[in-house]
């Protein structure tokens, strides 16, 4: 079992309804996110466009944090996510550096890293993830990569030719995909970023460091 | 392509995200990798000393030891610091995984301090009995060849930061061993004072000034032609470009280190001045943690994602 998300960028609507529930389902806490949708505006007035990117832990299936971790706290589980072992973590954020996403953050409250982890605990009953669930037009599609038959796969053939993972080249091997995206949703450095137009800016500038 | 230009081609605009997470390896990172540059390169130094000027070398076997330990102590001890849970670095000891140059690094650095030990006690039974020093000697062998490993490990872990081009090797492990041999050679001058001869002052100062000039030459090869290698690195460079908020320090950093330095030691050697050497040693010594913290601090100011 290879289990792997897809997101369909045609469909997301930047509702930000996947990180409120990822938040609340682990409990998150401030100024950290495990997930979160990226707004880019492209273009100049009247002709513009805004593009909504969900953004998570990718689960590599050659994941650098799992190789830069000293104390294997970061691991992979036989359903191909990579997992983080909280109480091993020895919060030396070698993760957090060697993470070419920006996807593993520190907790404040912990002070241990922590990330996506495809919602485990509920994949261990059976349940989707709480993103997925709470997804009003089904843009976050999740499964497993390794069945033909999955909803993920259906969705990789359907598709083929518009299959997009962020940061090809690094070698990670992602299993999240991305259906529709491009060089502005998914390159961190297409962007311009100025200061003071981020979300809670003003807040995390006082929080502690390790956020994403 | 220049960064200016890659955003100007796309015409995008972020105008909805959380914050940059800032530094995560802060100077406490800078201290570990100025404080190990220091604790090995004397350990390179001795070595080379008591093979090219023994008589100088033979004087200065107890005040290295206890120098290259204490300064690989503070590295230990600013190490454990930049840990978010200090008290579960053991964990380390327990569960390694060995694809971690954390872990390697670990180790090799244990050893080291295990060996440095048994030199400032050989070195310290050899002031009444002196043919412990041929054990010493064998010792310091063994420490030199294990001092490369562990000036090395760093460079290694910073490469296994993907995405943090500027942190690749082999760039990143030439640098880290010149800034051992730059830091050693520096400190060798400054704490073998008379017990030096001038002829190893000499070779103490080659080493400094070849060091700072090869260190100043990888640097401005990345400043130059890095950003033709990837994205990242030329947005990476921005930060010590033009008014990029690294740009003084960068510079300072590269003329405290290393021009002038270089500089300091030519005008020792047609001078004969020993004071000048000094002063170059001072500067090369403080210059290099701030050519350090710039270098450790602009890939992560890089947004991820």
């Amino acid at each position: 079992m290879q289990l792997g998300f897809l997101v369909d960028l045609h469909l997301c609507m930047g509702c930000k309804g996947c990180e409120i529930a990822c938040k609340v389902e682990n409990e998150v806490p401030l100024s950290t996110w495990r997930l979160r949708v990226k707004y880019v505006d492209v273009g100049t007035f009247p002709e513009t466009k805004r593009t909504f990117t969900p953004l998570r832990c990718n689960h590599c299936e050659n994941a650098p944090c799992e190789r830069i971790c000293p104390v294997s706290a970061l691991h992979y589980l036989d359903n191909g996510i990579v997992n983080i072992d909280k109480e091993r973590c020895i919060g030396c954020a070698g993760c957090v550096m060697a993470c070419p996403y920006g996807a593993i953050y520190i907790d404040p409250q912990t002070q241990t890293a922590d990330k996506c982890t495809y919602c485990a605990h509920r994949i261990a009953s059976s349940m989707m993830p709480a993103c997925v669930v709470a997804c009003p037009v089904q843009a976050n599609i999740f499964g497993d990569l390794d069945d033909a038959t999955s909803n993920i796969s259906k969705y990789i053939q359907t598709n083929q030719g518009n299959i997009q993972v962020r940061k090809p080249e690094k070698g990670t091997n992602p299993h999240h995909y991305y259906v529709g995206g491009g060089n502005v949703s998914l390159n961190p450095l297409a962007s311009f970023r100025p200061e003071g137009h981020d979300l809670f800016g003003k807040i995390t500038a006082k929080m502690p460091v390790g956020g994403h | 392509m220049a960064a200016h230009e890659i955003l100007a081609a796309t015409n995008a605009v972020v105008t909805l995200d959380v914050g940059l997470p800032g530094t995560v390896w802060p100077w406490l990172v800078t201290v570990n990798m100025w404080a190990k540059s220091i604790g090995t390169g004397v350990i390179f130094m001795l070595f080379l000393l008591l093979r090219m000027h023994p008589e100088s070398g033979n004087k200065l076997r107890l005040q290295t030891s206890i120098v290259a330990f204490i300064f690989i102590n503070i590295f230990l001890l600013f190490t454990l610091a930049d840990l978010h849970q200090p008290f579960r670095f053991w964990h380390i000891l327990v569960h390694p995984s060995f694809s971690s140059a954390i872990a390697w690094g670990t180790f090799m650095a244990s050893a080291f301090l295990g060996l440095l030990t048994l030199l400032v006690l050989v070195a310290w039974r050899a002031r009444t009995k002196e043919e412990c020093n041929v054990n010493y000697d064998k010792i310091l062998l063994w420490t030199t060849i294990l001092a490369i490993p562990v000036t090395l490990y760093t460079a290694a872990l910073m490469s296994q930061c993907t995405a943090r081009e500027l942190w690749q090797m082999p760039a990143e492990s030439a640098q880290m061993i010149l800034a051992a041999l730059l830091a050693g050679s520096s400190a060798m001058i400054l704490l073998g004072g008379s017990k030096l001869s001038y002829e190893a002052k000499k070779t103490l100062g080659v080493v400094l000034g070849l060091s700072a000039l090869m260190s100043f030459i990888i640097y401005m090869s990345e400043y130059i032609f890095g950003p033709g290698k990837a994205e990242e690195i030329a947005f990476t460079l921005e930060y010590i470009k033009g008014d990029g908020p690294y740009t003084v320090m960068f510079w300072l950093g590269q003329w405290i280190t290393y021009l002038l330095p270089m500089l300091l030691v030519v005008l020792s050697r047609n001078s004969k001045s020993e004071s000048i050497l000094k002063l170059a040693s001072i500067l090369a010594l403080v210059g290099l943690f701030l050519v350090k913290h710039v270098w450790l601090n602009i890939p992560q100011l890089l947004p991820m994602s």
